[in-house]
């Protein structure tokens, strides 16, 4: 087994030191593919913001393990509707802000880079509409970039919110499949949040269950047995 | 075309306004750029204004006090005005700003405020000082007439500066604008750039309102950013269009304002203004710019769903 990357020890998340969850403590191991799942309100934004350091733990800690005692690198995929489509930045302008941690202030990002950024858009199958206008793009199309531009940070752990929200049936397939294969092929840590059980059954390994204040943390195939659903929900899941 | 030349002439008496406009002219449409694009367009109104209550400040109290004369020189006359000047407009911009990041309230409401208060303890001051009058008001009407060396030497310094910050940081400047939960994850410090960000805008408000007074300076701030949205398909092509339509428009308005014996200020808003009437006509006929382009700048101020 995998050693653990990220661990939430004892962790409670909230805001403004109003616990929304507590007492969490289990471990995502390294090249696992997670899925974070729960309704509207359930939580999963804030533990995801938490993950990320966006907001602090309310209590408890979380520990990360990248190895060598460098600092873990999110690959970071916000939902499409959180980005302003007044900003006039082309497909290629929203991939390169992913050296951004490597190209320090007041340099200009190499020639490696940019080249980096290409190769990281023509995988995520987006080089085709890169000089485009991004906010002109459609949902999936958007998808696509954003991957490009987590995969351009070179990640330890790729996250992402909700990436099929407001991308219709084919383009989500596409989006999912594409993110299993990378899974697959760079074997890279996966933290998916989504309120789709069909998307988690067929891509994910593991799920981090928010229902109700309630957190569960198993196996794709242990959390999703439906006698499991319904004594722990107390509902039917087809 | 005479006109022209006599302006363009080395010996034209007035060059100083000259440059100083086309400075500030090319300059504000930059900072303008993050103003548009923050959706804190209201920021650009209540700032210079609060940068003019600062000139207006910084040259009363002295007098009031009874601790400088009113016939002092005109350069360090510049100084404390420039001072006062960049003093209220900081400090203004970083309570609006921690305010604004507290999440709380209703920023149209805070700005407006700011706004209207300001202007009333303006006139107040300016009501309590009766020397006031003869420069501060061409001030406020944008009077870009007595520009000597060394204010054109000092917008020049402080104006280059700030250009060349936005040169060398315009990469980490835009990603935590655009992209603020992106910028964390990079581990760049965002409430530091905020505040270079905001330095910036301080310093350029500050400087514009001193040399031109707080209309154009307004109206370079927000104008040729909105004209330049409306073509622009490149961050580029948008710092570049805006910055050079600010340019040029404050050499047209200058020259149109010498030959017909206008006020320099207000003719150089009412020909942004007549530009961005044109301009958004020929967009609407070209089909330049979709309808989801052009956008609800201000509308959600600051915020976007």
């Amino acid at each position: 087994m995998n050693p653990a990357i990220i661990t939430f020890d004892n962790l409670s998340i909230g805001y403004r030191g109003e616990p929304l969850l507590k007492n969490i403590s289990l471990s995502i191991t390294q090249g696992s593919f997670t899925a974070i799942l729960g309704t509207n309100g359930s939580g999963k934004s804030t533990m995801l913001k938490t993950v990320l350091g966006l907001i602090p733990p309310v209590a408890g800690q979380i520990h990360f393990a990248a190895g060598n005692d460098t600092p873990l690198i999110f690959g970071y995929v916000p939902q499409t509707t959180n980005l302003d489509p007044l900003y006039p930045f082309t497909g290629f302008d929203v991939a390169v802000m992913g050296t951004y941690r490597r190209v320090k202030p007041g340099l200009f990002v190499s020639g490696k880079e940019r080249a980096f950024t290409h190769e990281c858009l023509n995988a995520a199958g987006a080089e085709g509409f890169a000089a485009e206008r991004f906010a002109d793009l459609s949902g999936g199309q958007k998808q696509r970039v954003l991957i490009a531009r987590a995969l351009v940070t070179r990640p330890d752990v790729l996250v992402l919110d909700e990436p099929t929200a407001g991308v219709d049936a084919a383009a989500t397939h596409a989006v999912l499949e594409f993110i299993s294969k990378i899974h697959r092929e760079k074997e890279i840590t996966v933290l998916l949040v989504t309120h789709d059980l069909p998307i988690v059954r067929d891509h994910a390994q593991h799920v981090i269950w928010l229902h109700q204040g309630k957190v569960l943390y198993g196996s794709v195939a242990e959390m999703l047995l439906p006698e499991r659903l319904k004594s722990v929900f107390e509902m039917e899941v087809g | 075309m005479e006109t022209l030349l006599q302006i363009l002439s080395p010996d034209f008496l007035l060059r100083n306004s000259v440059y100083t406009s086309i400075l500030v002219g090319f300059t504000c449409p930059l900072v303008g750029v993050f103003l548009v694009l923050r959706r804190l367009v209201f920021m650009g109104v209540a700032l210079p204004q609060i940068s003019s209550t600062g000139v207006a400040a910084a040259l009363s109290i002295p007098v009031w006090l009874g601790l400088k004369q009113v016939s002092h020189s005109a350069q360090s006359e510049h100084m404390i005005a420039f001072i006062g000047s960049i003093v209220f407009t900081l400090v203004a911009i970083l309570v609006l700003a921690f305010l604004e990041r507290r999440g709380r309230g209703l920023p149209e409401g805070r700005l407006g405020t700011a706004y209207v208060v300001s202007a009333a303890l303006s006139i107040l001051i300016l009501s309590k000082n009766r020397y006031a009058e003869l420069g501060w008001l061409d001030l406020m009407k944008g009077e870009v007439i007595t520009i000597s060396n060394f204010d054109l030497t000092l917008t020049g310094i402080v104006l280059g500066v700030v250009l060349a910050v936005f040169a060398f940081f315009h990469k980490e400047l835009f990603l935590v604008s655009f992209d603020r939960a992106m910028a964390i994850t990079l581990r760049k410090n965002v409430v530091f750039w905020d505040i270079i960000l905001y330095l910036l805008l301080g310093l350029t408000v500050s400087l514009a309102v001193l040399s031109v007074g707080p209309l154009i300076s307004f109206g370079f701030l927000l104008i040729p950013a909105l004209i330049a949205h409306l073509f622009a398909r490149t961050m580029r092509q948008f710092l570049v269009i805006a910055s050079l339509l600010g340019g040029v428009t404050s050499f047209i308005g200058f020259w149109i304002a010498y030959k017909w014996d206008f006020p320099v200020g207000p003719t150089d808003v009412v020909v942004l203004g007549i530009i961005y009437g044109v301009a958004w006509i020929i967009a609407k006929i070209a089909i330049l710019v979709p309808e989801k382009h052009s956008t609800d700048i201000g509308v959600k101020n600051g915020k976007h769903a």
